[in-house]
């Protein structure tokens, strides 16, 4: 689910950036340091939509480096148990496949892939129902729900099923 | 509409979910005496023979302590089953629902009414619509977590070592760390044996092992559950089917709920009795004691429909459609009855019409229209009002260019300016509708220029001189 929340940072920020464009460089590097990570709490920080305030910078002893506190604004993407995904596959095996929604990696394990899909290796392994009729491979697009996520500090992993009304191949790149 | 399908519905989930809730803490002992199972079927059923009701009126109804009523109530509340209202009222405010509740149920709850003095009351009713809600809801639930169990839907894989010396367990969450880019599989963390996934080992072992037994008797109990519930709860399911398309029976809040109670029970009783106990008891307890129910009646009134007269006393004059007079142009080629009978077209054709003519012919609408509804006339009023502004504003273009044209002689400016004047009287007489007419007039006059003095530009040009005046003044003041 993405939300749109405003979080605080501290951006530490070099002498030799001060000066008129103060202000641009803390953003730049606001982005640089937030933009693609991901927290437990939070979730995978999209974009940054909006600076609320930049508070007075703190000289560090010593080094002469200089902390901002910083509120921005910034859509997270924060996947849930029993949220709903579409997600591309990255990966196969008899274990089950992989797949990659933005930044969230899901894994759905082969008793959460419906019974009528069998394993197929070979260099383009899959899972294929027994008329051939609906293929997942790499690449291909499904949608699934999430049933567990682990959530470290800086990670959050998914597993899903598509084992579910609704759920399961969306579009197969093999077939266009 | 009928509440009785409903309080059916109500009755049925009280004995299925609700049959064997105990209020009672559980650190008390359940011995004979203290177990209160079955009190929740009973309030519910005491529900459903009421709308509104006071607790403590209920509960000396019941013969139950309020406190246990009130712990029963809690929980329907928290099952969304019940709602409620708290307020703290004076004896006066208590009174009115009295008087209310002996409309609608009967006479007895009025003893002791003059002894209450601004207490904290609760009421409670029955929420029809969301007990239908909830009731299907649970059902749904019920059903879904034992498929899910039974086809192992959102249980997590588990793998584990098959080295005897490790036997470590991981779940399908540890899976980005187990995967292997040698061979694409799992494998141990500790010892790297390529992990199995731990229903494969089930089903290798088949037969032999305990905890497969185990797993095979739960997924028989699932199944036999599952079959259960269909034939135990058939009644419930087909209750529900039956009261799917019917009208919800809606007591809105226990204000509302008061005031038609009570507005209803002066209508029908005459004001003096509607607080007379002994006219309501009539009812007795066997009679339906709700008789209010046309009360909450709700219609639904689609637009086109029979019943709706205004609409079609217009239709009703001929199979043909009547066009709005606005969408009538010069040309078309239309019948009497299209143009809506009576709405004079010929002075449309005419294009150059007079004030008092339209006016007129408004005045013919209405009295032609006299039997048909005030809607019906407003919005041939409007139309006309449209019609006419339609056609004045064809005019005053045409009038416009007229003086442009005589602007251009520069001779006829005088003729110019009476057509001006008449113009802007007419305006005058139609009054706020045809402001943008109005608006149009000056600027007309302002182009035929000389004889019509509201002339901004001129004017703008005069004081413009004059500021130059003032400035060439104060020029020389300084030099
Ligand atoms: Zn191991």
């Amino acid at each position: 689910m993405f939300f749109h929340i405003v979080l605080e940072r501290n951006i530490q920020l070099h002498p030799r950036h001060f000066g008129r464009s103060l202000r641009d460089n803390i953003v730049s590097k606001l982005m640089k340091d937030v933009e693609g990570t991901c927290s437990g709490r939070h979730g995978f920080v999209v974009a940054i939509t909006g600076i609320e305030e930049i508070g007075k910078g703190l000289i560090r002893d010593g080094t002469g480096f200089v902390t901002f506190p910083v509120k921005y604004q910034c859509v997270v993407f924060r996947p849930f148990k029993g949220e709903i995904l579409e997600a591309v596959v990255s990966m196969v095996n008899k274990m089950g496949f992989f797949a990659e929604a933005g930044p969230v990696q899901i894994f759905v394990s082969n008793h959460l892939i419906p019974d009528d899909m069998e394993f197929q290796s070979g260099d383009m392994p899959n899972y294929t129902t027994s008329d051939g009729s609906v293929k997942i491979q790499k690449d291909s697009e499904v949608r699934l729900k999430i049933i567990g996520t682990r959530v470290d500090a800086t990670e959050i992993f998914c597993i899903g099923t598509i084992k579910d009304d609704f759920l399961g191949v969306i579009n197969d790149p093999s077939a266009t | 509409m009928s509440v009785e399908p409903f309080n059916r519905l109500v009755k049925l989930a009280a004995r299925a979910f609700y049959d064997d809730i105990t209020t009672k803490g559980d650190n008390q002992p359940k011995n004979g005496r203290s177990d209160n199972r079955g009190i929740a079927v009973v309030v519910l059923d005491a529900l459903t023979r009421r709308q509104w009701v006071r607790e403590e009126d209920l509960a000396k109804d019941l013969k139950l302590h309020s406190k246990q009523l009130r712990r029963t109530l809690r929980f329907f509340e928290e099952e969304k089953l019940v709602t409620r209202d708290h307020r703290r009222e004076t004896a006066k405010g208590a009174k009115i629902f009295s008087a209310a509740v002996a409309a609608t149920v009967d006479g007895h709850t009025k003893e002791g009414d003059e002894k209450i003095k601004m207490h904290t009351h609760s009421y409670c009713c029955l929420d029809y619509a969301q007990i239908y809600d909830v009731v299907r809801y649970r059902l749904h639930r019920m059903k879904k977590k034992l498929k899910d169990e039974l086809e192992d839907k959102n249980t997590v894989q588990e793998y584990i070592c098959p080295s005897p010396t490790c036997n470590r367990r991981y779940t399908a969450l540890d899976a980005l760390r187990l995967y292997s880019m040698v061979d694409e599989y799992f494998h141990c963390e500790m010892c790297n044996t390529e992990l199995v996934a731990d229903s494969d080992k089930f089903v290798a072992q088949e037969g032999g092992d305990g905890d497969d037994n185990a797993r095979r008797r739960r997924r028989e109990k699932i199944k036999d559950m599952l079959q259960k519930m269909e034939v135990q709860l058939k009644p419930l399911m087909d209750q529900l089917a039956r009261v799917k398309d019917l009208a919800v029976p809606e007591f809105g809040t226990l204000l509302a709920w008061e005031l038609r109670a009570s507005a209803a029970a002066r209508a029908a009783n005459g004001d003096a009795n509607g607080n007379d106990p002994s006219k309501s008891s009539q009812n007795g307890y066997g009679g339906p004691p709700m008789p209010f129910f046309g009360e909450t009646k709700v219609e639904v009134a689609f637009s086109g429909t029979e019943g709706q007269e205004d609409k079609k006393s217009e239709v009703d004059h001929t199979s043909l459609k009547v066009l709005p007079p606005w969408m009538i142009k010069q040309g078309m080629n239309l019948t009497k009855e299209q143009r809506g009978g009576e709405v004079k077209q010929e002075a449309k054709m005419d294009g150059g019409v007079s004030t008092t003519e339209t006016s007129e012919d408004k005045k013919s609408i209405t009295e032609n229209d006299d039997k048909k509804n005030l809607q019906d006339e407003y919005v041939k009023a409007y139309y006309a009002a449209l019609l006419e502004k339609q056609k004045e504003l064809e005019a005053a273009t045409k009038q416009e260019e007229l003086s442009n044209a005589q602007m251009l002689d520069g001779e006829a400016s005088t003729s110019s300016s009476r057509q001006v004047g008449m113009k802007s009287k007419r305006v005058e007489d139609e009054g706020e509708e045809d402001v943008e007419w109005e608006e149009a007039a000056p600027v007309a006059a302002g182009n035929a220029n000389e004889p019509y003095k509201v002339d901004l530009n001129v004017e703008a040009d005069a004081t413009a001189d004059n500021e130059e005046d003032d400035d060439d003044d104060v020029d020389w003041e300084e030099g």
